[in-house]
């Protein structure tokens, strides 16, 4: 045998024992994992959030969590209460296993903390930013706020106009929350279309004040079609 | 004087005559290897027989090297297994084996069957052969479920819960029979020694048996000559018949007939060795606990056509599939050889056999892609995990939006494929719009129908609203909503 044919041969004879070239061979990563000891926030959020909320590669139907605008607003503490205990009377799910859901303590905080990575304070407005709670404002204003801030593209009375729909359909605002209300006042929907307070109209960004009254109005518009607010049935999922 | 080496050739020799006077060894070399078989008969149709041999062969030494590490105990055999498979030297790849080699040999073992049915093999005098194949047949599937058992995983429990769902509805003794399958009232330790015992004990022991009547009758018998056309058996002149064919081109299996065996062999031993070098072991998954609700046990390749027909029969024929359908197909089979012993053995005069085998294999085939796919199961996270594609949320109004959030929250998902993700239980919506008007939409909701169930209960007028909403925005690009065809002809009157 010569020297040429014996090196490559030698190796195959070392490569044999070890195997892991063999695609077949299972790792670690295949191993069967219970539900309740994952720990990768990738796959906690991917299997648990994915559906409705996008990561900024995808998009859902309610708002984006990938938004350093909206992570700054939201505090780590309130996000954990918010995952575990999911909003009552809406379509946000409670997680905690103590109220019903999957996760553990301890994945919950894997998901708080994997999307409080996302944040990045380099990619904030400059302008003063709104908190992400405080008590409704004032209905008229919040008319004239909306007129200036929204009507262009949500149309005059906020009826849908030629760039977005409308964000006064009752059964609309009988499904979202003040406080999502709220967010999406301040955060937009940047993936969608929606600018933030700071960029609605260029060069004035929307004071907290216009915010809280805008706020107010849209809630104000919550009534059914008989003028009266609409009844609201307590939902299970 | 001779020379030294005809002194040890000469000795050699008288001590082999020696131990020939006793155990007779060159006269079973003759009545074996050397027995004389049709020509015809070296044909590559005729491989697969000694190809599931070869299988079982190869499982008994990869079983019993497994048997090494494995204990068959509740407490360590999911244990012994993860060991096996992520610590042990090349444990991972000897599982492989054995599990690649089961599937191969069950294969193998149905193409036989096949073959041999086709060619008119279990004719007349073959009835013998052709039954304790039969026997081999149910003791092979047997050591396969058994087989599955010993991973000892949430897969195990979908084998042993349908087969207690089967013995279970034997008349009056049912229930008796269920403890004494499980060694008790639930799956525990007591079951998987039971089992065990099955699979390294009894099963094998008994194929063994088995095979050595099979191979004897293969050697009484002789093997089927290459069926001609037109060749049809008689009880009266076969024997005669056979008896001519090899005086005439007969010729000893080995070594004139072993070539194509010995190739395909190789074929078989490379390809169970491919498959566990590329496609690894199975599992093991879950470990086997009642109490994981989200688990979805399916069993191995050939029974996945079984876990199909559980899954989709109706109920009112469950006792009656489960029970007496494999004794009447069991009855059929083992009457096949007395009832259709003679005549044409070719499968081209024998059109209703050629039809049944498709139809067998076909449906099987068709089974085990559903039992694969099982399009009946929902996907447990579909509506937290899976997204939908930008094109079905992008240029949607709020209400919309809200819609597609209660198609995930309402868990719609699970049944329904929005974009090429989520269940297969009812249609896939992607283009429900195109279908169904907006009030067709609202009744499917608030009343269901068919196999989905009415929405009416749990959903708030806004959630029916937004749902209806946005499902009518799921239609393809350019292509109009679908429309009530009597509203737009009465406002056009
Ligand atoms: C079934 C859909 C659904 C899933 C799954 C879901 N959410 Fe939500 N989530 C919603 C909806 C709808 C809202 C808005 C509810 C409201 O009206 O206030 C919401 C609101 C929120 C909010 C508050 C938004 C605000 O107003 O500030 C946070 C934070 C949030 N979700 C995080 C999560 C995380 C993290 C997960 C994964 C663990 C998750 N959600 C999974 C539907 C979902
Ligand atoms: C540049 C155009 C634009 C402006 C200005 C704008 N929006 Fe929007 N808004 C959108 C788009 C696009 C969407 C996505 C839904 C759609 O297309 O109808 C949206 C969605 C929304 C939603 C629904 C989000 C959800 O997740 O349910 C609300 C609420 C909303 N806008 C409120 C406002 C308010 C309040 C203002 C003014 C303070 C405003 N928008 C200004 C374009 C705009
Ligand atoms: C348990 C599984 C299941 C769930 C959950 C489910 N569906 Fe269905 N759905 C079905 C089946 C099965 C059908 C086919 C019914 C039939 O054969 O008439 C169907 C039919 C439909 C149709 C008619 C589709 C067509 O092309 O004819 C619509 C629309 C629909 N479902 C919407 C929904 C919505 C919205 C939800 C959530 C509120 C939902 N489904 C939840 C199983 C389900």
């Amino acid at each position: 045998m010569t020297a040429a044919r014996a090196i490559p041969a030698l190796l195959a004879a070392l490569a044999l024992p070890s195997c892991d070239w063999m695609p077949g061979k299972p790792t670690l990563a295949d191993k069967w994992q219970a539900p309740s000891e994952i720990t990768s926030f990738t796959e906690l959020y991917n299997s648990n959030c994915l559906g409705c909320h996008a990561d900024g590669r995808s998009i859902a139907g309610s708002n984006t969590l990938k938004d350093p605008l909206y992570l700054s607003l939201l505090a780590p503490e309130k996000l954990r209460e918010i995952i575990a205990a999911g909003i009552n009377g809406h379509s946000m799910p409670a997680f905690a296993k103590e109220n019903g859901g999957q996760l553990t303590d301890q994945q919950i905080d894997i998901l708080v903390a994997g999307i409080m990575e996302w944040r990045d304070p380099s990619k904030l407005p400059a302008a003063p930013i709104p908190p992400y709670s405080a008590p409704l404002g004032d209905v008229a204003a919040g008319n004239a706020a909306f007129a200036q801030y929204c009507a262009s593209c949500h149309g005059a009375d906020g009826n849908g106009g030629e760039k977005a729909g409308s964000v006064v359909n009752p059964y609309y605002l009988d499904l979202v929350s003040d406080q999502y209300l709220r967010t999406i006042a301040i955060a937009g929907r940047p993936e969608l279309g929606c600018p933030d307070f700071a960029h609605r109209v260029p060069g004035r960004p929307m004071s907290p004040q216009e915010v809280s009254d805008v706020t107010a109005w849209l809630v104000s518009r919550r009534v059914n079609e008989f003028g009266q607010p609409p009844q609201t049935i307590p939902n299970q999922p | 004087m001779k020379p030294a080496a005809q002194k040890i050739a000469d000795l050699g020799l008288s001590v082999f005559n020696w131990v020939d006077d006793r155990l007779h060894v060159r006269k079973v070399w003759e009545s074996t290897a050397g027995h004389h078989v049709p020509q015809s008969a070296g044909s590559w149709f005729y491989v697969f027989g000694s190809a599931t041999l070869l299988c079982l062969m190869m499982q008994l030494v990869t079983g019993t090297l497994l048997a090494l590490v494995y204990v068959p105990s509740a407490d360590e055999a999911y244990a012994t297994l993860e060991y096996l498979t992520y610590q042990q030297q090349l444990g991972w790849f000897l599982r492989a084996l054995h599990y690649w080699g089961s599937d191969f040999m069950v294969g193998i073992m149905c193409l036989h069957m096949t073959q041999v049915f086709l060619w008119g093999a279990y004719k007349y005098p073959r009835e013998i052969t052709w039954i304790s194949g039969l026997v081999l047949l149910v003791l092979t599937l047997g050591l396969a479920f058994t087989g599955q058992v010993m991973r000892f995983d949430e897969d195990a429990y979908w084998g042993l819960g349908i087969g207690a769902a089967i013995v279970g509805r034997v008349p009056f003794v049912g229930q008796q029979l269920v403890d004494f399958m499980l060694g008790g009232q639930i799956i525990g330790s007591e079951t998987l020694s039971r089992f065990f015992a099955l699979h390294v004990f009894v099963l094998p022991g008994s194929i063994l048996a088995v095979v050595a009547l099979h191979l004897r009758m293969v050697l009484t018998k002789g093997i089927n000559e290459y069926p001609v056309p037109g060749m049809v058996v008689r009880r009266e002149t076969y024997d005669k018949e056979y008896a001519a064919i090899l005086k005439k081109e007969g010729v000893p299996f080995f070594p004139k007939a072993i070539d194509k065996d010995i190739i395909a062999a190789a074929f078989v031993i490379g390809g169970i060795v491919a498959c566990a070098c590329i496609f690894g072991p199975k599992g093991p998954s879950g470990p086997a606990d009642p109490l994981h609700i989200d688990s979805s046990p399916r069993p191995d390749f050939w029974f996945l056509w079984i876990f199909a027909v559980a899954a989709l029969m109706p109920e009112e024929i469950e006792t009656f599939a489960l029970l007496v359908g494999p004794v009447i197909i069991g009855i059929i089979l083992v009457a096949l050889p007395f009832v259709n012993g003679t005549g044409e053995k070719s499968w081209r005069r024998r059109p209703m056999a050629v039809i049944v085998v498709i139809l067998v294999w076909v449906s099987l085939g068709m089974l085990t892609y559903l039992g694969a796919t099982s399009p009946w199961s929902p996907v447990m996270d579909g509506w937290s995990s899976l997204p939908v594609g930008k094109e079905q949320i992008a240029g949607r109004s709020p209400l919309e939006l809200q819609g597609a959030v209660t198609l995930q929250f309402k868990q719609c998902r699970n049944c329904h494929m929005v974009d090429g993700l989520g269940g297969e239980r009812g249609p896939d919506l992607t283009d429900v719009g195109m279908r169904l008007t907006a009030p067709q939409l609202a009744r499917q909701v608030v009343q269901g129908g068919g196999n989905m169930p009415a929405y009416g209960q749990n959903l708030s007028p806004a959630e029916v609203e937004a749902l209806v909403a946005y499902m009518t925005t799921l239609v393809p690009e350019g292509v109009p909503p679908a429309q009530d065809f009597t509203l737009t002809k009465a406002a056009k009157q």
